[in-house]
């Protein structure tokens, strides 16, 4: 049993603080959430060269070869300062399916341009009800005995308008239930027959809806196999899910942390308002609130790093990470008073992510239910 | 035991209901607080207030003699819990002036300034429109302690210091201004006054503060040497602690109709939405989790309801509330929080979606609710203050700070 990171994850952690709190102050990602691209391609451009993009690559694409538990590292920074930008689509929901499933041709063209940082993904998977499940797929691809051609829509993809590439998650069968029948296709995000339009969410956060027509797609760009699709969707699903997670984890943190020292700095009634039973108590379950889901989300990463399977730790997890998140943050801003409620306030940043965390991969019921198949129901 | 209204009561409703129909044309759904409107929405809101005014609504509880029409505690807990129900714009006028001002000045203001004031309130005048300021930057929750100056200097006061959280200051004609008149106090209750502030008075300054979901709400206030008359002072002077106690009743009194009436509206909402949305083959209303915790918040919502009732019958009863409006207010943000998550949780996805975009579900109104509430709990003091309160004056606990 250890509960530290190694020596390479500590310096990880010290250098992503040090460069994403010079980086990505609160002032840019004011200024990035009202951005149409949503991001600063300088930061991405300076990710690359510290090797983040490329982080868990095996080296022949590029990358250092590092494994998940070293990107949850990073993602809990991440989450912490709030990066905003399309890191997490294109390496999380993008590259970790296409380093297990693409084929040697497939990697060596599309992995070294992600570990550069020259090209940005975007996973097109949820459509119009905005759920994670097979049965609520129902963009098709057809094969006309040359190509595919893609028709439908993809709801809440992030990033996509800024993307280069989407992998787009396609029913090539009869719809069934299980998740047969789909296909996960890489798609040039300017080809002929998308339509692209920015969802404006409160996050601000570049979601995108995608209208596809007659898109025309060769059978050397599916990713992994026809008909097998929600195993690839699965499989990129379980260790993005774990990555959200950090990156709320930090988040939390950073909400626990502001909260704590203002607690401490505010005084009401001549005492440090954090002297009230009332407030100490609250700080005391954020505080376990925090610790816990820390420890959920790293004992998730380190099964999925063994290989082992992970199903049900990854839902406790997600399930665990959406109520913490909502909750750190509400307390956080009601211990905060007015000055909470405003929008030079960093806590409000954090607020307002708290929807697209909680709707990203699944929201609390989807994992309740896989946590309840989990325990033998 | 009866728990109906009367029929007057029930013919009231009736016919802000259809005032409501017909004046708003989906203008506005569930009201959230109208200061936080647009330029063009205030407008809308101002022309209502004329309109409710007229209808003799506006402030129906006053006496005659000051614009009211001696409606009693419950027809104006009918129309309140009505008029947010439907959310009507301009109902409460920026609130300060018709929630307390106007009460309060009819308690211990004179002849004088009721005779200047209060007919511009009740007749919904954009002269009617009042500001409160009490918050500093250093005075909360502690709210006596206020440093904000009023120097006497012949037949003025001149003013500085700074407020901050004044919410429709952008807006008002008036502000209704606590400030220290006496430093050199043993206690920091005494040496507050009251005072009545033009807002054209040279030396103000307002700053907007926006709040995280990008809506003006509130304001800073800096005074630079503003004269005020010695006649705007309102009640005696030194004793300002005292008379906005009484102030602060007033202000709480109404918040559970008023709540009530959102909510209601709200929930019924969500319960619409769940019938028209279909999910794996299935209306969301068929899901026996969607449906239980719609219950849930219907139960909560039903006690508010009971709650709401109470203070109005026991004001009925001459009783003046205390630690009702206090549970009153804390229960309300914990319903509204509930009902913001459940309603965001249902509606999914779409609960981030900007509230004027054309994907927001239900117009937006519960993403809505979801941005403000934390806000609204803070604002009129928070959880933890309402529970002190509670504590001490319905608990007979000691004091707990
Ligand atoms: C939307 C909005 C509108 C507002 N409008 C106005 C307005 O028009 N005019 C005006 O004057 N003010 C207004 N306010 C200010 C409001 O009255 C104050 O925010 C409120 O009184 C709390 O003060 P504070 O924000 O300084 O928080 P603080 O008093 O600093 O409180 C911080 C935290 O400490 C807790 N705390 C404080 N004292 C105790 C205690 N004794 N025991 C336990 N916990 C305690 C609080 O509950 C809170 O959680 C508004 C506020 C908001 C949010």
């Amino acid at each position: 049993m250890d509960f530290d990171f190694n020596e390479q994850q500590n310096m990880l952690k010290t250098m992503a603080r040090d460069f994403l709190s010079k980086e990505c102050t609160k002032a840019r990602v004011h200024e990035l959430d009202k951005d149409e691209k949503g991001y600063d391609p300088d930061m991405l451009a300076k990710m690359a060269e510290l090797g983040w993009t490329g982080l868990i690559f095996p080296e022949q694409y590029g990358g250092t070869g590092a494994d998940l538990l070293d990107l949850v590292v990073l993602m809990e920074e991440m989450g912490r300062n709030i990066l905003p930008g399309p890191f997490f689509s294109t390496v999380a929901l993008c590259a970790i399916p296409i380093i297990k499933y693409a084929t040697p041709t497939q990697k060596a063209k599309y992995l070294p341009p992600i570990a550069n940082g020259q090209a940005i993904w975007s996973l097109a998977l949820t459509e119009r009800s905005g759920r994670f499940e097979p049965s609520e797929i129902h963009c098709s691809a057809n094969y006309d005995g040359k190509n595919y051609l893609i028709n439908g829509e993809k709801w809440f993809s992030q990033y996509a308008h800024v993307a280069d590439y989407l992998l787009v998650v396609c029913r090539t069968g009869e719809a069934k239930r299980n998740g047969d029948d789909l296909t996960v296709f890489i798609v040039k995000a300017k080809s002929r027959g998308i339509k692209m339009e920015l969802i404006p969410t409160i996050a601000g956060d570049g979601q995108c809806r995608l209208r596809f027509t007659n898109v025309k797609v060769s059978k050397r760009d599916i990713l992994g196999k026809v008909g097998k699709g929600w195993k690839v969707v699965d499989y990129l699903m379980q260790r993005a899910i774990v990555l959200k997670c950090a990156e709320v984890s930090g988040a939390c943190q950073a909400v626990m942390d502001m909260t704590q020292a203002y607690a401490k700095d505010r005084v009401q009634f001549d005492k440090p308002i954090g002297a009230f039973m009332a407030i100490q108590h609250k700080l005391v379950d954020m505080l376990t609130d925090v610790e816990g889901l820390q420890y959920l989300v790293y004992y998730a990463a380190w099964l999925l790093s063994t290989g082992a399977k992970a199903d049900m730790p990854v839902s406790v997890a997600k399930a665990r990470a959406n109520e913490v998140y909502q909750r750190v943050c509400i307390d956080g801003i009601k211990i905060h008073g007015a000055i909470g409620f405003t929008m030079d306030h960093d806590i409000g940043c954090y607020f307002r992510r708290v929807k697209a965390a909680e709707f990203m991969l699944g929201d609390t019921d989807l994992h309740l239910e896989k946590v309840a198949l989990g325990i033998g129901l | 035991m009866d728990f109906k209204f009367a029929e007057k009561e029930e013919k009231l409703r009736d016919e802000v209901r259809k005032f409501a129909i017909s004046e708003m044309r989906g203008k506005q759904v569930v009201s959230g607080m109208e200061e936080e409107s647009r330029d063009e929405d205030w407008e809308f809101s101002m022309q209502m207030s004329k309109k409710l005014a007229q209808k003799g609504w506006l402030t129906m509880a006053w006496p005659r003699e000051y614009g009211g029409r001696d409606a009693s505690f419950f027809e104006q807990h009918v129309y309140i819990n009505e008029a947010s129900y439907w959310g009507i714009p301009g109902s409460t006028m920026g609130v300060s002036g018709i929630g307390w001002v106007g009460p309060s000045l009819m308690i211990f203001g004179n002849e004088e300034q009721r005779k200047k004031y209060i007919p511009p309130i009740a007749a919904g005048d954009p002269d009617g429109v009042w500001c409160t300021a009490y918050s500093e930057p250093n005075a909360g929750s502690d709210f006596a302690n206020i440093q904000t100056r009023a120097i006497k200097n012949g037949d003025e006061y001149i003013l500085n210091g700074q407020k901050i959280w004044t919410s429709c200051a952008h807006r008002a004609r008036w502000c209704w201004l606590a400030v220290r008149t006496d430093p050199a106090v043993t206690k920091k209750q005494h040496g507050i006054s009251l005072i009545i502030l033009d807002m054209k008075s040279p030396g103000i300054t307002i700053n907007p503060i926006v709040n995280y979901a990008g809506i003006h709400i509130f304001n800073e206030l800096f005074f630079d040497n503003v004269r005020v008359p010695v006649a705007n002072l309102v009640g005696t002077e030194n004793r300002g602690w005292y008379h906005l106690m009484q102030s602060l009743a007033f202000e709480r009194h109404s918040i559970a109709p008023q709540f009530y009436g959102m909510a209601q509206r709200s929930l019924e909402f969500i319960v619409d939405y769940c019938k028209v949305t279909q999910y794996n083959g299935k209306q969301l209303a068929a899901d026996p989790l969607v449906r239980h915790k719609l219950a849930e918040r219907a139960i909560e919502l039903d006690m508010l309801k009971m709650f709401g009732y109470e203070i109005t019958w026991k004001m009925s009863k001459g009783v003046i509330p205390i630690y009702e409006a206090a549970r009153n207010k804390a229960y309300c943000d914990y319903v509204m929080q509930r009902l913001a998550t459940t309603g965001t949780d249902v509606i999914g996805a779409y609960a981030q979606v900007d509230i004027r975009s054309k994907w927001s579900k239900i117009k937006g109104n519960i993403t809505r609710l979801y941005m403000m509430f934390p806000g609204l709990s803070v604002a009129a003091g928070t959880d933890e203050v309402q529970k002190n309160i509670v504590g001490q004056f319905k608990l007979g606990l000691p004091r707990s700070y």
